[in-house]
């Protein structure tokens, strides 16, 4: 177990931007992908809309996949191109290339249509092509029929951090030699069950407007899209010619044990979860020049973030510029988080933390700006925090020889 | 690096709750399928299934709320306690920062779905609970038990699908050796669903009498359910302790067959991979291999795949290799399966017996290996495989040895 992992390119589909180009500069230029949306009558939401998948994937065995595994195809398309591993027969492609996706709600939409069209038609007359997609995993499995990716194929649940878990999963393979080049992050699509799930608990916002860390945050904007790294060890990229990218430096992760949905306001387990990776990283506090927050907008949930933060900080921690990128994409679910970790690779490339898109004042001692900041220093931190009580943390930094 | 051992196993099967009453019931060759009573299977050609009956969590529970967690977490959880005492670790003893989980599952908790839709038909989507929705995505399943366990270090579900519990363990395991816990709770859990049945029943790869894996008269498998969860531990900690160590777990490998989502690599390519890397770095020739447990479905496709493949790996000493099915007696439980034949391995490294394959009758010259026909055999194995296959192409084999035989 050793050796460097990292980042040698990436695929994002955001509502925000499909592609990272066009990702970066809507985030860049501080606008928000959150709007009403026709899909889920007017409901505030950062939605893809009719997503036609085809100028990435060709009008060829399209039609089975479901919208998750159609998303995270995409990304995977973007991220093995801009990779230069976009494999071509079947029974040739590298045996050692896999793909690690994270997924918060995974097929919820297909299974529960699957069951409904039983109740409505009778067992007998469910589609059985639409099966397999009933399955939490189908999109990864999907996605490696369609790619011909052979190595390593799994599927992580870890609520909203499942996307930096699958980074962090891909991360740990990589380094215990099982492979050689991993896709790794998450997909998320919005359906009328997930819709619904938000609306049922009171997570929404009544304003349709998401405000990580605003005094005024009333709640969040569900969002969906699909972030991949392709993440290889140090040495494989090098010996293909490849300049990476980002290093993966380090991991922590804490489950709260307090209760299903809902955010443990004491914090322990956000805090644990930076201090962690921190450890892993084998730095302190005083190293971290800018934070990727997962705050989304939710009352308690933000409190929890800023409190685990000022916790692992101190007072240090109105220097740090921060950005809440869900402002911008929204509640991404498992996607958010690899999300996440794209945003805090671009902040790095351009020594500037995004702006966290329509934000005007903030809870006290938090560095957000509705413009970008310019950071100072090597290393990013990533947060990935569910109600629910799994936290994730992950550090990452420019590469260099 | 330091040995990874099986110190507890908590089971609940469609053969019986516990490690003594299912590891009994095994041996004796007694099948848990039965018909199915959950839901009316009137409408479907096939009735039978492999549940586990009479399940009350609030015997096994002690701070989970049964009534606020879905059936997959409720058995998930009452495993997770069952292993703890299995493994003569009661709470106090567990640090919880230290201590994490991994689960594997393949629908995690259906029935929420099938509430869902029996509400929507009956009274429209606005009568639906809003308290139910948050019990459904899958990352309930560890947290449920790590609720139960007081356990705080790392958390995670592994869905993919009927391969879930080997990536589970695989997971835990390699959660310890890279540090980032002393204890992981790993293993594997599912739910009888009305939706997985009907799926395999479109597919008709549900077995109408019986589950006869690797028989030439083979018609199919059983759904079924379950869970189970194994205590995995550092062996030198384990030893200072005092603890039995079942087994260690040498190394796993995983594979994709990038081929079809539902039906196995016709060559059997994915399922070599995954075995012959399991073996790598396990650090095992395939002719030290004692004992497989198969993941033996019972479809006719599945498992002439499978001997296929053990076969090319295993070349000309392939039919001397005991490979055997439990799914004859427990059926297939979905994500709990390959986590359950895991407790097996364990249990066959810990005791020298294997489990037979039952309803064995007439070999096929498709896929004649020893499947430990109809009785239970003394083998004494050293080193196990143990093999699971799903949906998706996901491949994952699961390499375990006796805990002397290690490098500890």
């Amino acid at each position: 177990m050793n050796g460097k992992v990292v980042v040698t390119a990436a695929g994002v589909v955001s509502p925000l931007g499909a592609g990272l180009e066009k990702f970066a500069c809507a985030l860049y230029a501080g606008k928000t992908a959150v709007a009403p949306s026709p899909r889920f009558l007017g409901l505030a939401a950062a939605d893809l809309g009719e997503f036609d998948p085809q100028p990435w994937l060709g009008s060829k065995g399209v039609r089975v996949l479901d919208r998750g595994a159609r998303l995270l195809s995409v990304a995977a398309q973007m991220a093995l191109s801009d990779a230069g591993l976009v494999q071509r027969a079947k029974d040739e492609s590298d045996p050692e290339l896999g793909l690690i996706c994270g997924t918060a709600f995974g097929s919820v939409h297909s299974i529960t249509s699957f069951d409904w069209s039983g109740l409505q038609d009778g067992p007998t007359y469910v589609s059985p092509m639409e099966f397999p997609n009933t399955v939490i995993s189908a999109p990864a499995g999907q996605a490696a029929i369609k790619h011909g990716l052979r190595g390593a194929n799994s599927t992580v649940c870890a609520g909203f951090a499942s996307g930096l878990f699958a980074i962090h999963y891909a991360t740990e393979f990589l380094r215990f030699g099982r492979a050689k080049a991993l896709l790794a992050g998450g997909v998320e699509e919005l359906c009328e069950e997930s819709v619904l799930g938000f609306a049922k608990t009171g997570a929404l916002s009544s304003s349709g407007c998401l405000q990580p860390f605003s005094p005024d945050r009333d709640g969040v904007a569900p969002g969906e899209g699909s972030a991949l790294w392709m993440l290889e060890s140090e040495e494989t990229a090098l010996a293909r010619g490849r300049v990476p990218w980002i290093e993966i430096c380090g991991f922590g992760s804490a489950q709260d044990a307090h209760r299903i949905g809902g955010f443990d306001l004491r914090a322990q387990g956000a805090a644990e979860a930076m201090e962690l990776a921190l450890a892993d990283a084998g730095i302190v506090a005083a190293n971290v020049a800018s934070i990727v927050a997962s705050a989304n907008g939710s009352p308690v949930g933000d409190a929890m973030e800023a409190r685990a933060l000022r916790h692992v900080f101190g007072s240090r921690l109105s220097e740090i510029p921060i950005c809440a990128p869900k402002a911008a994409f929204g509640e991404a679910g498992g996607a958010s988080g690899a999300l996440s970790a794209v945003v805090a690779g671009l902040a790095l490339q351009q020594q500037a933390s995004p702006p966290t898109a329509g934000h005007n004042h903030s809870i006290e001692g938090l560095l957000l700006s509705s413009s970008a900041q310019p950071i100072s220093g090597e290393y990013a931190l990533v947060n990935a925090f569910g109600c629910g009580g799994i936290n994730a943390s992950m550090l990452v930094r420019l590469w260099k020889n | 690096m330091t040995g990874v051992a099986i110190t507890g196993i908590g089971l609940i099967t469609p053969v019986g709750t516990g490690k003594e009453e299912c590891w009994g019931a095994l041996l004796s060759g007694l099948s848990g399928i039965r018909p199915v009573t959950s839901f009316d299977t009137a409408r479907f050609p096939v009735h039978l299934g492999a549940e586990v009956l009479a399940f009350d969590p609030s015997e096994h529970l002690h701070r989970l709320d049964p009534a606020l967690a879905g059936r997959t977490s409720q058995l998930a959880a009452a495993a997770a306690r069952l292993a703890l005492r299995d493994a003569g670790l009661d709470q106090a003893e567990l640090d919880p920062r230290r201590t994490g989980v991994s689960m594997g599952t393949t629908s995690g908790e259906p029935l929420f779905v099938e509430q869902y839709n029996d509400i929507r038909q009956t009274q429209g989507l606005e009568a639906i609970p809003g308290e139910m929705l948050p019990r459904y995505p899958c990352h309930v399943i560890p947290t449920h038990i790590a609720i139960e366990v007081g356990a705080r270090g790392p958390c995670l579900t592994i869905p993919t699908a009927c391969a879930a519990g080997n990536y589970a363990i695989g997971y835990g395991f390699d959660a310890i050796r890279a540090g980032r816990a002393d204890v992981m709770l790993a293993g594997g859990a599912d739910a009888f669903s009305r939706i997985t049945y009907m799926g395999f029943a479109r597919l008709g790869a549900i077995a109408p009498d019986r589950c006869r894996p690797f028989d030439r008269n083979r018609k199919g498998m059983i759904p079924g359910e379950g869970a189970a969860v194994l205590v995995l531990e550092r062996l030198p900690a384990a030893r200072a302790r005092g603890a039995h160590t079942y087994a260690e777990v040498l190394g796993y490998g995983l594979s994709c067959d990038s081929y079809h989502m539902t039906a196995a690599h016709p060559q059997g390519d994915g399922a070599i991979r995954a075995m012959a890397a399991a073996l790598r770095e396990s650090g095992v020739s395939p002719s030290e291999v004692d004992y497989i447990s198969a993941h033996g479905t019972g479809t006719p496709t599945n498992d002439r795949v499978e001997a296929l493949a053990v076969s090319r790996l295993f070349g000309s000493r392939a039919p001397q290799v005991p490979m055997s099915s439990i799914k004859s007696m427990t059926g297939h439980t979905m994500g709990a399966a390959s986590a359950i034949e895991a407790a097996v391995c364990a249990l066959a490294l810990d005791t020298g017996w294997a489990p037979p394959t039952i309803n064995f009758e007439e070999p096929d010259p498709d896929c004649d290996l020893d499947y430990v026909p109809n009785r239970a055999r003394k083998i004494d194995p050293c080193v196990v495989l143990n093999n699971a296959y799903a949906f998706g192409g996901n491949n994952a084999s699961l390499c375990l040895a006796r805990p002397e035989l290690g490098a500890a």
